[in-house]
């Protein structure tokens, strides 16, 4: 089975951005806008922090023995494999009528902590790691659905100072997600 | 008080009178009582085949998964000569699990509790301390391997049973194997899994699931509406049609077999696509010329010379009106080899699975696999995978929208009036089989009706009620 590849980032990491810097204090800034919007509700505006050449995955997770940590990320089937314009198309279907699985909206709440970033090769790139606790409730039921991840994200700074995702893995923790679907971006 | 046969549940009901034959009704009692749902364990998933996943996901010698029959997790493993063994994974000393991961590569299994050890296909190698024989001699060794379930290969899907000496695979799958053989068997190579299923967990009874698999056609024009209006049926220039409905309506006419097993195929019609596509009548067309312009889904052009060594004349003719492309295996069961629209006009096939596992009387697990055939050039494979992934499963935009139903379903069977209410079967076929069709089976013609599905009612009732 052919594993897809991950994106092609150098996998010597970077200096630290310091916790506290101009830069970081941006980047987190763009992560908790971000979640500010998804929770919102505000998809288009959502779509709109997103770099044209996406790409957005978040791979299977499977039990394996400590020494096959590795395996226990799949990345040939995964639970999101999307690119900006199969995203678009997220959007507009939920921006639609007739999206029954977030009408009525789920009420979610993302939690971002554990910020790091790293330099990349770009000065205008930054690798950044988060972990994000994502809650979902839906109708009257009171057991709220966790959905924990790490994200492994590539910021791009724009020209106008403004920032865009561009790229995005989910590493999310359960082997069996304990969620109904993946209809809310993570 | 559940008696052998004629089960009574304990306040005095008869499991088979919560289906009224005469008006096509099931109460929804049996979506949420869980005397049913411990019987179902024994006389469903104790008793058929159930589908565990594919040879392709454990491909080498000594490769192994662990996967679910009911409420019983087993080993599926491959032995060192290649062959397909399925045993629980529950050691026979004191009940431990003994495959702790997912899957991996295994020559031997051993229990972390007590280090009882088993070759893959189950047999009892020893016990720790050879010369203490800590497994004693009351039971001979050969007692003391792990339960053997017995297993076939079909296409390369794996399917097990815990009824040893019950009917043979083909004739679980009876007429509907005629069907099938078009999905499963119609190449040279077969086809294969693009990676491990998707696995999640849906807050409702497997039934709300398994039932709708078996076929419910109807919901594609309400529930998975989104198609029509912003989706891959979406009309993008000014209307073709009369109507303004969304363009889901083609997709609801064919042909529906239904079998007194459960399982259930829902074969629909390709004329439009071909005129759409060719620009002809399907009817001037050969069948080879339909083949050309049209493959079967995940298959391309220079792959359909296969068909004709592994499929009949007959099954190519349907293959090449109405070819099946959703339905169910009984009994908790979905396939989807279905067209996807795309934006310039052509189609990419999607080869979907699904099954849904019983995890109590309120909850599923949805395991959905997605493939493709082994002779698919790689561009094609990448297309499928990334499609499938974005319109089934997890993520799945077409299936995101049976999230909610089958909860809500499961719900309201917990009520004191809803366990009461009915799920009603009563859009009935009154057309049969079209003129000259070729295929065995209960078969009916015209727009999707919902006999499939009151025919896997009518073997969960046989099943349950059995000896």
């Amino acid at each position: 089975m052919q594993q897809v590849q991950e994106q092609n980032r150098d996998v010597t990491q970077g200096q630290y951005v310091p916790v506290g810097s101009a830069d970081y204090s941006a980047v987190l800034t763009f992560l908790y806008e971000e979640a500010a919007l998804l929770d919102q509700l505000r998809l288009s505006e959502w779509g709109e922090c997103l770099a044209t050449d996406l790409i957005y995955t978040a791979p299977l997770r499977h039990t394996r023995l400590g020494v096959d940590h590795a395996k226990s990320f799949v990345r040939s089937v995964m639970h999101f494999h999307d690119d900006y314009r199969s995203i678009m198309g997220r959007i507009l279907r939920l921006s639609g009528q007739s999206a029954w699985a977030e009408d009525p909206p789920s009420r979610t709440r993302r939690l971002i902590t554990n910020v790091l970033i790293r330099e990349t090769a770009n000065p205008n790139e930054f690798d950044v790691t988060s972990y994000q606790l994502l809650t979902r409730s839906r109708f009257s039921d009171h057991n709220v659905d966790v959905i924990s991840c790490e994200r492994r994200d590539l910021i791009r700074r724009e020209a106008d100072g403004s920032f865009k995702l561009a790229r995005r893995e989910a590493l999310l923790d359960q082997s069996v997600i304990g969620t109904p679907n993946l209809a809310v971006f993570l | 008080m559940l008696t052998k046969s004629s089960p009574v549940l304990s306040d005095g009901t008869k499991i088979s009178e919560l289906i009224y034959p005469e008006t096509r009704e099931v109460q929804m009692r049996v979506l949420s009582d869980p005397e049913i749902y411990e019987l179902e364990m024994e006389k469903i998933f104790g008793r058929t085949w159930v589908m565990l996943g594919h040879e392709s996901e454990i491909p080498e010698p000594n490769d192994f998964m662990v996967r679910d029959m009911g409420s019983d997790s087993v080993i599926v493993a491959r032995d060192k000569d290649g062959e397909i063994h399925v045993t629980l994974n529950v050691c026979p000393h004191r009940g431990m699990r003994v495959a702790l991961t997912d899957c991996g590569n295994a020559t031997i299994h051993k229990c972390i509790y007590h280090g009882w050890a088993f070759r893959p296909n189950g047999d009892f190698i020893g016990s720790p301390v050879k010369r203490e024989c800590m497994h004693g001699t009351i039971l001979e060794e050969s007692e003391l391997g792990l339960k053997k379930a017995r297993s076939v290969s079909y296409g390369g899907l794996i399917f097990a049973t815990w009824n040893i000496e019950g009917p043979s695979f083909d004739e679980f799958l009876g007429d509907a194997k005629w069907y099938y053989d078009m999905l499963f068997l119609r190449s040279d190579k077969g086809m294969e899994v693009l990676g491990p299923p998707q696995r999640f967990i849906v807050n409702a009874n497997w039934k709300t699931a398994g039932e709708q698999s078996a076929a419910d056609g109807f919901h594609t024009l309400t529930l998975h509406r989104w198609l029509g209006e912003v989706g891959n049926y979406s009309k993008k220039g000014p209307a073709e049609e009369e109507s303004d409905e969304p363009d889901l309506t083609p997709e609801m006419y064919g042909v529906e077999v239904s079998s007194p097993h459960g399982h259930a195929l829902r074969c629909i019609d390709l004329a439009r696509k071909i005129r759409r596509l060719t620009g002809l009548e399907p009817d001037e067309l050969t069948i080879q010329e339909k083949l050309d312009a049209l493959p079967p889904a995940g298959m391309t052009k220079d792959m359909v010379a296969q068909l004709a060594n592994n499929l009949s004349e007959d099954q190519l003719k349907v293959l090449t009106s109405m070819p099946p492309q959703v339905g169910g295996m009984f009994p908790n069961i979905l396939f989807g080899f279905v067209y996807i629209p795309q934006p310039d006009g052509s189609v990419v096939g999607s080869m979907t699975m699904h099954t849904y596992i019983p995890r109590g009387p309120n909850k599923l697990e949805f395991c959905n696999w997605i493939f493709a055939e082994k002779d698919a050039p790689e561009e094609l494979r990448e297309k499928m995978l990334k499609q499938t992934i974005q319109l089934f499963g997890t993520s799945g935009m077409v299936e995101q929208d049976d999230s909610d139903t089958w909860p809500h379903m499961t719900l309201a069977a917990k009520g004191a009036m809803g366990r009461h209410m009915t799920m009603k079967y009563q859009a009935i076929y009154e057309t049969g089989k079209p003129e000259g069709w070729p295929g065995p089976g209960i078969v009916n013609e015209g727009f999707t009706k919902d006999d499939t599905q009151w025919h896997w009612w009518l073997y969960w009732n046989e099943l349950m009620n059995a000896e």
